[in-house]
């Protein structure tokens, strides 16, 4: 059969989308197509997944004679179904990016310098090697340690079994700088360290709490999706969007209404929204009374008295004391109130915005109290509990007492210990650590997935901590900031030419996972990073080369998702695992539908079964680490100024900042945007581009103001500006913006790589040298906003 | 014969760009670089036009995505002096590279700026020159360009078939009960720069309820 290209997309595109253009992907079909030039040529549509950002969707990529030109989604994955955002397509720049990195390189000269030579992967691997082997044994396996970002499918657990087998606690993972405020959140309300999936296309009303809902909160595809459908899919039935945030963002501007809050106080907006629910008896009785703990008060096993959560609102959040500390005021918190009720089923989400500060994890608490108290869990049009794909465990660790030693040892971040109760990693907090040698000097550090030098808060503490690291090994494609300054670069393909699995971000509350896998075969003498993993692990021998009994990184994720294979559900199945896998690799795709609500034991994970006002996992916890400490003092040592049961409940924080208001008397919000694909982008012309597109901006980074404040301060739109914190100052150009609140400055990420690819280095400035290093303590989350600044005329 | 139209629903709509990008991939556009696109010189035959303007908090984000309205009443062909723009049977307003003489008359003539000029031959970085596109013919320095609702792969324009917000639609106006034609029916539905008798072939459908 001939199909021309016409008559291909006439069947992509038209009648059964999913059943005509999955079966045509399914044969991955190659054919000569007549074309206007270089006839004939030979045409494929080859079924991948995209990773210019975490939000894992589904693409079908059109190689022509071997190169790829062309990046559509794939119908059969249903985070997207059949549709990309910009920077799919911006992906093909930088697989063709011509500043990638050709093969293994070592630096001769001073680190940073441009001593670098090539070094064979057989060299490399058994330099490697030899030096973990020395450090092992000399001071120790606890001294290495291993940064990563968000990492996809089985790489996370291959790391963390590298790690485990070698005897290091320290996989330091970047989520204290993303999301872990949310997963602490939910870890504390109802059991499950996960974000949430929401259930969208049955949703009525969306009360948003800076969430990038439409730019950059993942997966975005998924969400621009259903927002579509709740506006128009459903006639006469169009939801409510409401965005409560400190910027008029893409999403403010989309949403039915934008509610402008000052920065750090969505929990109190949440509880204020919380206190008419409970005031004006507008919440789900019946839910409340099933499925939740500590709403009424109550009292313990121990017959000790505790004060509910409907006390406390009612004491604490009456709508009036809400506005003097978020700035919205009373009539908007009681109608948004009295709106969210009546319009059910709706959700209140969070984002970044509302989460990632001092006082996050109980803003996270506050908004999900409102989801519980409307009994918008677990139903039609609320938020759910992903599941996750029944892969086979791995196999057990070889016993090792080198390695038992090392792993006994505390985390070098301080995650999970007195300083850091909640945490699974405080990325941020490395540099002083690694400058102090605290609590043990570090031997070598690894970097994969993530660039500490570019996307650490006060970044520059880094520069000058990598150089305390003896041995550092980066996996990038690209030199970029963090790579510059490594000893070794074990470049990884780019993601259009390997083999990996990845399992969507929650989203859609069934089970989805999809494959990766190679589009064209790689350019250039790079590695798979969990093919090198194995090798240095197979040419350290003994115990390390007895944890990985597999050839490659394909062998373990064969192994992993045979799991799925013999579960015997979902949209492949095969008598045989070698047909399911070939189905896989056909599709790209295996997903488990649909999602089966009110499985209440299920998505309930905590103590009582039920979502928990009073969090007895918080309570039991602080009271481990607590020892013999006053509760009075312990908290106050981890910052919360709330005592007695309020402190274990959602309540308000006030949150801290950095600089003197007198001195800094804005606050900075720093920004992601749709075009940002999580700051690799900036190598890609098409993106930058049409960066910003709201201010028309590109190619460079640039400060948004109010324009009333702008002209007290006698600036003008496109003036140089310095912007200047207690800890730098960095310079740009402002612009005057009338969604940008008067208490607050707005820079973008992306721009002011010091290293990375052409259209990247040298461009713009990153907030990151302005932006302070706090922390939340109690989940070691990053406080992205409580960065005090000034504004002046450069 | 198909007469071409699309209908953008603007409620749907999140201007993510999207569109732009599938566009410029498709169509060989390359990027202009920071010095080309300061003097305005970026191609985009699919842009996002955005306004955002109001008084804090009284703010007003407008996002429209303007392809080639391909006008039933072209103002960009009655000019051109040497026939290089024309209107094929399909209703779609096309561009003859061969035969523009790149004097812009048809980009002072056209009400919606959709018309780009080749101020210099496209340049590909090393090795970039691989994502072309062999269905779509690399433009030379000196020519007029602009959208042609990808008319070597109708009925699929590539903007249409990425938009992740399903905003766009796309088919035949002449055929009353083609989605088109019945959104273009609509009560939200609406054409820019309506006055002009140009006859955009491209709808609008209203934000709001």
């Amino acid at each position: 059969m001939k199909i021309s290209r016409r008559d291909f997309i006439k069947v992509s595109s038209l009648g059964a989308v999913a059943t005509s253009l999955g079966t045509l992907a399914k044969q991955s079909f190659t054919q000569v197509v007549p074309g206007e030039r270089d006839l004939p040529y030979t045409q494929q549509w080859v079924s991948t997944i995209c990773l210019m950002c975490p939000g894992g969707c589904g693409v079908l990529v059109r190689t022509i004679n071997g190169r790829a030109v062309k990046i559509d989604g794939n119908p059969l994955h249903p985070v997207n179904t059949g549709k990309v955002c910009p920077k799919a397509n911006a992906a093909l720049q930088v697989l063709y990016d011509p500043d990638r990195l050709t093969g293994p390189m070592v630096q001769k000269g001073e680190r940073g310098s441009d001593g670098w030579e090539t070094i064979s992967w057989d060299e490399a691997i058994q330099l490697v090697a030899e030096r973990l082997a020395d450090i092992r044994v000399n001071p120790g396996p606890q001294a290495m340690a291993f940064m990563s970002g968000r990492v996809r499918g089985q790489m996370g657990g291959l790391i963390d079994r590298f790690l485990a087998a070698y005897g290091s606690p320290n996989h330091i993972r970047h989520d204290s700088l993303s999301i872990d405020g949310e997963r602490i959140g939910n870890e504390l309300t109802i059991g499950h360290r996960e974000q949430l999936a929401y259930d969208w296309d049955n949703c009525n009303y969306v009360l948003s709490f800076g969430r990038a809902f439409l730019e950059a909160s993942r997966p975005t595809v998924r969400q621009i999706r259903g927002f579509s459908a709740m506006r128009r899919d459903r006639p006469n039935r169009r939801a409510k969007f409401v965005q409560i945030d400190t910027r008029f963002s893409i999403t403010a501007a989309k949403a039915d209404e934008w509610v402008p809050i000052r920065t750090g106080t969505d929990g109190a907006l949440a509880l204020g929204i919380a206190h008419i629910l409970i005031a004006e008896q507008l919440y789900d009785r019946r839910f409340v009374s099933e499925h939740t703990h500590g709403f009424e008060d109550w009292t313990d096993e121990n017959g000790v008295a505790h004060e509910g959560f409907r006390s406390m609102v009612l004491r604490e959040y009456h709508p009036v004391q809400v506005e003097s500390i978020t700035g919205v005021s009373a009539d908007t918190i009681i109608r948004l109130a009295r709106e969210f009720a009546n319009a059910q089923p709706g959700v209140a989400c969070g984002g970044r915005g509302a989460v990632m500060q001092t006082n996050g994890v109980f803003n996270w608490m506050a908004i999900q109290a409102l989801n519980a108290l409307v009994g918008s869990i677990e139903v039609p049009g609320g938020a759910l509990v992903q599941n996750r794909p029944p892969y086979t465990p791995w196999p057990d660790l070889p016993a090792d007492t080198v390695a038992d030693a090392g792993l006994a040892m505390a985390r070098f971040d301080g995650a999970g210990t007195r300083e850091y109760p909640l945490a699974h990693s405080v990325y941020q907090d490395l540099p002083e650590r690694m400058l102090a040698g605290e609590p043990y000097p570090l031997g070598a550090l690894f970097i994969y997935y993530t660039n500490p030098l570019f996307s650490s808060p006060d970044v520059n503490r880094f520069y000058e901590a990598i150089q305390k690291v003896p041995f550092v090994v980066s996996f990038s494609p690209f030199l970029d900031d963090s790579s510059a300054y490594a000893d070794l670069i074990l470049p990884d393909h780019s993601f259009l030419e390997r083999l990996q699995d990845d399992e969507i971000e929650p989203s859609l509350g069934y089970a989805v996972l999809g494959l990766r896998q190679p589009v064209v075969a790689p350019l250039f003498d790079t590695r798979d990073t969990g093919d090198v993993l194995i090798q240095i692990a197979r040419a350290m021998g003994g115990s390390m080369e007895a944890a990985f009994p597999w050839s490659d990184f394909s062998q373990v994720i064969q192994n992993r998702l045979s799991g799925l294979w013999a579960f015997e559900s979902g949209s492949i199945r095969a008598t045989e695992f070698s047909h399911f896998w070939e189905e896989l690799i056909s599709q790209s795709v295996w997903s488990d539908p649909p999602y089966a609500f009110g499985q209440w034991g299920r998505v309930f994970n905590t103590p009582s079964g039920k979502f928990e006002f009073f969090s007895q996992k918080l309570f039991a916890q602080l009271d481990k680490l607590r020892g013999e400490q006053a509760w009075g003092e312990w908290l106050a040592e981890l910052g919360i100024d709330a005592s007695g049961d309020m402190a274990f409940m959602p309540h308000y924080e006030p949150p801290r900042y950095i600089g003197r208001e007198s001195e800094y008397p804005f606050f900075l919000n720093t920004y992601k945007l749709m075009t940002h694909a999580e700051g690799r982008g900036a190598n890609t012309p098409w993106l930058q581009e049409k960066l910003g597109m709201h201010v028309k901006k590109s190619w460079d980074a640039w400060v948004e103001i109010n324009p009333e404040v702008a002209e007290r301060l006698g600036i003008e739109d496109d003036d140089w500006v310095w912007i200047e914190s207690p800890i730098g100052k960095i310079k740009l150009r402002a612009v005057l913006y009338p969604g940008a609140r008067p208490d607050t400055l707005n820079i973008p990420f992306e721009q002011g790589h010091k290293h990375y690819g052409r259209w990247a280095k040298e461009r713009g400035e990153n907030p990151n040298w302005v932006v302070a290093s706090e922390s939340d303590q109690l989940s070691g989350i990053a406080a992205w906003f409580s960065t005090r600044v000034k504004i002046y005329k450069a | 014969m198909p007469h071409w139209g699309m209908v953008i629903d603007l409620d749907r709509c999140v201007a993510c760009q999207a569109c732009s990008a599938a566009c410029r991939a498709e169509n060989n556009v390359s990027f202009a670089g920071p010095e080309e696109t300061a003097l305005g010189r970026a191609i985009y035959w699919q842009e996002v036009l955005a306004e955002v303007d109001g008084e804090y908090p009284n703010v007003r984000g407008t996002f429209i995505p303007r392809p080639c309205m391909h006008c039933e009443n072209p103002p960009c062909v009655r000019v051109c002096p040497v026939g290089a723009t024309y209107q094929n049977e399909e209703g779609l307003v096309l561009q003859r590279y061969e035969r523009c003489i790149g004097c812009r008359y048809c980009m002072v003539a056209c009400p919606y700026a959709v018309r780009y000029f080749n101020w210099r031959a496209p340049e590909w970085a090393e090795g970039m020159e691989r994502y072309q596109n062999p269905d779509v013919p690399i433009r030379p320095k000196g020519v007029v360009e602009k959208c042609t609702f990808c008319t070597h792969r109708l009925p699929v324009p590539a903007c249409n078939q990425a938009c992740p917000g399903n905003a766009r639609f796309f088919g035949d106006l002449e055929d009353p009960d083609s989605v088109v034609s019945q959104l273009a029916r609509s009560p939200r539905a609406f054409r820019l720069l309506e006055d002009l008798g140009t006859e955009p072939k491209v709808y609008y459908l209203r934000e709001g309820a």
